[in-house]
């Protein structure tokens, strides 16, 4: 029989493996993941999950892996991926073998060198235990530390500011998400969090964490000394690619083409860990939910066939206090910002351009305009610069026309 | 047992939009495609999040919380992180007023 095995049980293995089954493939499915837990969704670890609103949300229900006749090893590690023998090696020596091998190791995060980073009361946040461990500390505590002002690091801050905490912040650039978003809509969200109540830092970092036996306080490279009852880091994360080592190229990720597939046959990379030949942004290794979600049911389609090239265009949201946050597309630079709408007021869309394309749509609490301008954004849209300031223009006349169903 | 509920008025949901209206504890989106009336069950089954805030592109609604999709005349989850679909009801026009047939939750 026909053996798929997809390595990495996050939101993209989880959703490649659903797709898989409930696509009609009736073969040997096997997902192998190192969490204990079923594929659950980590946007909420940083905001309902964490303010104790909501529980986890599942990719599918636990037992919906027996249901469906899927081998599902939560809690197990593979180790390799040997392409020779095309087996999956296991921690403890198992050898699982495919026909198909789907790569969804995901990210982890960066663990940067700061002295005192394993203090207890020292948090990251990725996996489900880290939010339970930040919920536990904050029921107790009245003041957070943390370092990062990145998606992550914005809404950690957020949410912990909704549960009555005071929150100060370390970030090395000039505002909130500097580095993605340019100085301007970073003001917006540095705005956004001073009127919360976060006391921020900027072209800072920490340098050590000190306490006596538990976090104390964090000293920064500017030689502040900053309080606190518990830390939090979010400076990052970097492609698990362990597995594919010796086997399948590793560079920044593990590099496919603009079908998900590597260069080796029968290998597959979908999620934070590929490094994707995208058709409209070129290379490109995306770390959101969305994508995730869309490359797991993409590359089900491909290992049913006809293989069909992934060109989605990225999107993904991010809630921070009431204002509601969207963004799609890819910009690195660009020589032109279109705003619709009032910064001021936080209800505005930026429209990135580069040439005069449109390379990357920005919003907050302007709900239609991020999704409505992504076909534009695939399509290589030159748009009208008036026609994307004026809020009454609906950008979907601007709309490739569809090709029809197939 | 199912009943007929007065929602609102006769040609309150314009072609190409979607209304949500109150019946009751539930709230029940209704969707004008192409003239024809589709009720279902404004509350996202992946996080909970109003469908008719929502953008409709044909009979596909799509959730402005996290990109679900559904398809209006079946309910169906098609796209998106929503797996389970939402209730579809009957609606009708009669007597100058838009009615949708809800049973018991």
């Amino acid at each position: 029989m026909t053996a798929f095995v997809v390595v990495g049980a996050g939101e993209a293995g989880g959703t490649a493996v659903a797709k898989l089954r409930e696509g009609g493939f009736e073969g040997n499915l096997v997902l192998i993941g190192a969490e204990p837990m079923a594929p659950y969704e980590r946007p909420p670890l940083s905001k309902e999950y964490l303010r104790g609103e909501s529980d986890h949300v599942f990719v599918r229900p636990p037992e919906w892996y027996a249901d469906h006749a899927i081998d599902a090893r939560f809690g197990a590690k593979a180790e390799r991926i040997n392409v020779t023998d095309r087996v999956v090696e296991l921690e403890g020596g198992e050898r699982v073998p495919f026909d198909q091998v789907v790569i969804a190791t995901g990210s982890r995060n960066r663990r940067p060198k700061i002295d005192g980073l394993d203090l207890p009361g020292v948090f990251d946040l990725r996996y489900a235990p880290d939010a339970d461990a930040i919920k536990r500390a904050a029921k107790e505590a009245s003041k957070a530390v943390m370092v990062g002002m990145g998606f992550i690091g914005a809404e950690v801050a957020a949410s912990l500011r909704q549960l009555g905490l005071d929150v100060t912040v370390v970030e090395f650039f000039g505002t909130p998400l500097e580095r993605v978003l340019g100085p301007t809509i970073g003001g917006a969200i540095e705005a956004l969090h001073r009127d919360h109540g976060v006391e921020m830092f900027f072209h800072d970092g920490a340098k050590r964490f000190e306490g006596g036996g538990r976090f104390e306080a964090m000293i920064t490279k500017e030689g502040r000394r900053i309080e606190g009852d518990f830390a939090v880091v979010g400076v990052g994360v970097e492609p698990v690619t362990e597995v594919a080592e010796g086997g399948v190229p590793v560079d920044n990720g593990i590099p496919v083409d603009a079908t998900l597939a590597t260069s080796v046959d029968g290998v597959w990379a979908i999620g934070d860990v590929a490094r994707h030949d995208h058709p409209v942004f070129g290379s490109i290794r995306v770390e959101h939910f969305d994508n995730a979600q869309k490359m797991g049911e993409h590359v089900a389609k491909n290992l049913l066939g006809p293989t069909a090239v992934f060109d989605d265009a990225h999107w993904f949201w991010s809630d921070q206090y009431d204002a509601e946050i969207q963004m799609a597309g890819f910009a690195t630079e660009w020589d032109d910002m279109v705003v619709r709408g009032s910064i001021e007021d936080r209800s505005f869309s930026a429209f990135l351009l580069k040439d005069g394309r449109l390379l990357s749509t920005f919003s907050m609490n302007r709900k239609f305009d991020v999704r409505r301008s992504m076909p534009l954004i695939v399509a290589k849209t030159h748009p009208d610069r008036e026609q994307l300031a004026d809020p009454e223009f609906d950008l979907r006349q601007l709309h490739p026309p569809k090709e029809p169903a197939p | 047992m199912a009943e007929w509920v007065k929602v609102g008025s006769a040609g309150s949901v314009p072609e190409g939009e979607v209304t949500a209206f109150g019946v009751g504890e539930r709230q029940v989106a209704v969707a004008n495609v192409e003239g024809d009336l589709h009720a279902f069950d404004d509350t996202c089954t992946h996080m909970q999040c109003s469908l008719a805030e929502g953008e409709l592109d044909g009979t596909i609604i799509e959730c402005p919380c996290h990109g679900s999709q559904f398809d209006v005349t079946t309910g169906e989850a098609v796209g998106g992180p929503a797996v389970d679909p939402v209730g579809v009801f009957e609606t009708k026009e009669e007597d100058g007023e838009l009615k949708v047939l809800v049973g018991e939750e």
